[in-house]
This record gives structure tokens, sequence and C-alpha cells, in this order.
């Protein structure tokens, strides 16, 4: 996860590298930090440093790792040809390699042989059954064959191992999400909200599942976590901020007919209200009566 | 469901191109989107259409919110929500998905005469002026 100062600096040197103002190795040293997925430029700036010898040389040792870069990017890219190149060169150089030998199995990924592809991760994982990367690649291989099960098959066994692989949870979350099955979803979240409490992204999520799950119980959590949000974030978090517009609604609707007084739910909802109103004046002021008659449609009391 | 007579879409060139822009803006997850429209007599005219997300299909909180905000804004303009468009996050994926199914029987409760696009992603590769099918639901 990336935050937003990072966000900018990166977006800063990549026009700064596409406008011809150098800074290339920096901005793929930056990509390789942040492990951001923008294979378009990396190929694109990567292959201008490779394919000038003085410029290849300058960089020493770090050469290696930039055909490793490269040829990632490469096969994101379906550019198999860079690809086979690059992997070529490095295994030349590190004729018997396990790092190299799992960019050939990415190789097989790439090119669509998905069993020879599974049988050179399994042979890579029987050797070194603690490589993280190789097991995410079997998730990954699985995945793109539309084995959405085995995917969460194969990530739940992963997360036995390695439960403190934020990145790979929310993976799960995601595809627990995109199998509607949410209380899974809300699970994977739980997980990272105990390990990161104050990630406000964490929350959020957990919130939008709970909302998606619905039932008065659920409403009402799903509303502290809204709330919890919006306090991590300093009230600047507009979904969190509809969400509780949308919660209070919603708790009001089920619970008609029922007398549940939520004593501080009309001065939540208005409070939220407020700050989306003055949100909106400052950033988008045209699309104010939008979020009026937004709020009429919900009954939000501003 | 319709009247019995065959029912024609006509969509224009705007609506058709935000969807296949933002389809390729994203190429690596899933997108949605609905069109803006009106129907008379047999044909449904889809006139606009806006992108909804691009990550988390399948959640509630942001597709509600946004398809009253969508509704409000082009009830002034007389057009109502008329379609639902979907493209998967795998190319060869052409399945209409359950998170798809689901909005699209929202919509069609709304609006009877709603269609659902799926983008064919190998037509999209094919052609670089794009291509669209659909399987088209009402």
């Amino acid at each position: 996860m990336v935050t937003k100062t990072e966000e900018k600096q990166l977006n800063r040197l990549e026009s700064q590298v596409d406008n011809g103002g150098g800074g290339a190795w920096e901005y793929l040293c930056l990509v390789r930090k942040l492990k951001v997925r923008r294979s378009v430029k990396v190929l694109k700036h990567g292959l201008w440093i490779l394919n000038d010898s003085k410029k290849r040389s300058s960089l020493g040792p770090e050469e290696w790792t930039l055909y490793e870069q490269v040829a990632v990017a490469a096969m994101d890219c379906q550019s198999l040809d860079v690809a086979k190149d690059c992997v070529n060169v490095l295994q030349k150089k590190f004729p018997e390699s396990k790092r190299v030998g799992r960019l050939e199995a990415m190789l097989l990924e790439a090119k669509g042989s998905w069993g020879e592809a599974e049988k050179a991760y399994s042979s890579l994982l029987e050797d070194n059954p603690f490589d993280q990367v190789v097991h995410k690649r079997r998730v990954a291989l699985v995945k793109a064959q539309g084995n959405l099960s085995g995917a969460i098959d194969f990530l739940n066994k992963y997360l036995e191992t390695f439960m403190a692989d934020h990145d790979a949870w929310r993976e799960l979350a995601e595809i627990y999400i995109s199998l509607q099955m949410y209380k899974q979803a809300a699970f994977c979240y739980e997980e990272l909200m105990l390990s990161q409490p104050t990630v406000p992204l964490y929350h959020l999520a957990y919130a939008d599942v709970l909302y998606t799950l619905g039932g008065i119980e659920n409403l009402l959590t799903a509303k502290k976590y809204y709330s919890i949000t919006i306090d991590l974030t300093g009230g600047k978090n507009t979904r969190a901020l509809f969400g509780i517009c949308l919660c209070t609604s919603a708790i009001a609707q089920l619970s008609k007919g029922r007398n549940k007084e939520d004593k501080d739910s009309p001065d939540l909802q208005s409070l939220a209200s407020a700050a989306l109103e003055k949100e909106y004046k400052q950033r988008a002021s045209d699309k104010l009566s939008a979020l009026t008659l937004a709020f009429k449609t919900l009954k939000v009391s501003s | 469901m319709g009247s019995g007579g065959e029912l024609r879409y006509e969509i224009s060139q705007n609506a058709y191109i935000k969807l296949v822009l933002h389809s390729l803006k994203h190429k690596t997850s899933a997108v949605n989107g609905v069109f803006l429209g009106s129907s008379c007599d047999d044909v449904v005219q889809i006139i606009d259409s806006v992108p909804l997300f691009h990550n988390h299909l399948g959640l509630l909180p942001p597709l509600e919110i946004s398809l009253i905000m969508i509704e409000e804004h082009y009830a002034a303009l007389g057009l109502g929500i008329v379609g639902y468009f979907h493209a998967n996050e795998r190319s060869d994926d052409v399945e209409l998905g359950n998170v798809a199914k689901n909005i699209g029987d929202h919509i069609y409760r709304y609006f009877p005469q709603a269609a659902i696009l799926l983008l064919d992603n190998k037509k999209l590769e094919a052609l670089p002026k794009g291509e669209r099918s659909a399987p088209c639901y009402a």
C-alpha cells in the first residue's frame, strides 16, 4: 500500500522521466521499493537503460536487478521476447540460481503454459517451502485460470504459515468480495485491523462489508467503524461520511415501528452531512445540488 | 416481460466510448458502469454513461450512493438509468458473474427494458477501434 505523498513523488518522477528530464534509474528504484505495478513505464525506461551499454555498465552490480525488474515488467506487458532475452542474460550470469529459476517459471506462467508453470513452481517449493514469492505466484496462476476456489484454498494455506502478510489478507478479502462471500471477507479485514489498527482503509472496508451483509446489528456495527475511520482520517474520508448517512437512513428504515431510539444517531448524521456539504462546497461546488437531493432521498436531516 | 415486440437499443458513441476507455484504463481489474437514456415505443436510446468502479465491485455503500446521485442528476435532464455495463477481470472470462447479475436485476426492477452489456475482451483486442459484444439481458 502506498501513501499519498509516496504516490505524488512517484508520479512527479514519472512525468519528469517521460518528458526527457532524466532520473530514469531513480524512478525504477522507487517503483521497486514501493512495489507498484507500472509495467509499461518500467519496460520503456528500463529498456532505454539496458540497451545502452554505457548506461548499463554505469549501474555496476545493480544491472542484474534491473534485468530482473524489466523481465517481470515485460511479462506483465506480454512482451515475452524481451522477457526471454532478459532471463537468458541472467541465466548466463547466474547459472544455478533459484531466483532465475523463479523467473523462468514466471515466463511459463506468462505464456499461459499452466501445467508446466505449476510443475516448475511446485518443484521450487519442494526445494524451499518458505519462498513467499513462489507461493503467491502459484495463487496467481490458479486465479488466472479462473479457479477462484482453488486460489482461496492456496491463499488460506499460505496464510496459515505467513500470517503477517497483509497483502495476502487483502487479496483474499477481495476474492471473497468478488464471490459475494461477505462473512469471510469480514474475517480477513478483522485480521488486518488486529495487526494494523491505525490503518483507516481496513476499518472502512470492514464497515462497507458489514453494510453489504445487512441486518440491524451489522448496520450498527458498520456505523461504529465508519466513525472510527473518520476519527483516524481527521474527518477527511468522504466514503466514511457517506457511509454514516447511509447507515443511519437504513437503520431508520429497518427499525420503523420498533422503538429503538439511538440517542446519538441524529447528531452523528447531521454532523456527517454538514461535513460532506462543506467538502463539496470546497471541492465540487457544482455538484452540491446533487448532494442535497441525495440527502433528501436518504431522508437525512442536515 | 416485454410487450411481445422486438426491442431495439441504440447506443450513442459518447456513452460507448466512455465505458470502453474506463475499462482500458484499468486493465487489471473488473470495471462497471451504468447507462443513462430514455425509451420511446420500441427503442431504448442510450445517450450517456457513467463509469462506476474499478475494484470492490461487490460492495453496497458506494454503489447505493452513486446510483442515488446519478439518478438525481440525470432526472433533471429527463434521463433515467436504462442499463448496466460490466467488464470482467480476466480477459477470457465471458460469464456474467453474480455481482453483475444482482446489480442488473436491481436495475431491471426499476426499468424492465434494461440491458446489460458485457465487454468481450477478445473483440476489444482484435480491433483497435474496439468492439463490444453484448449478451444483452433484458
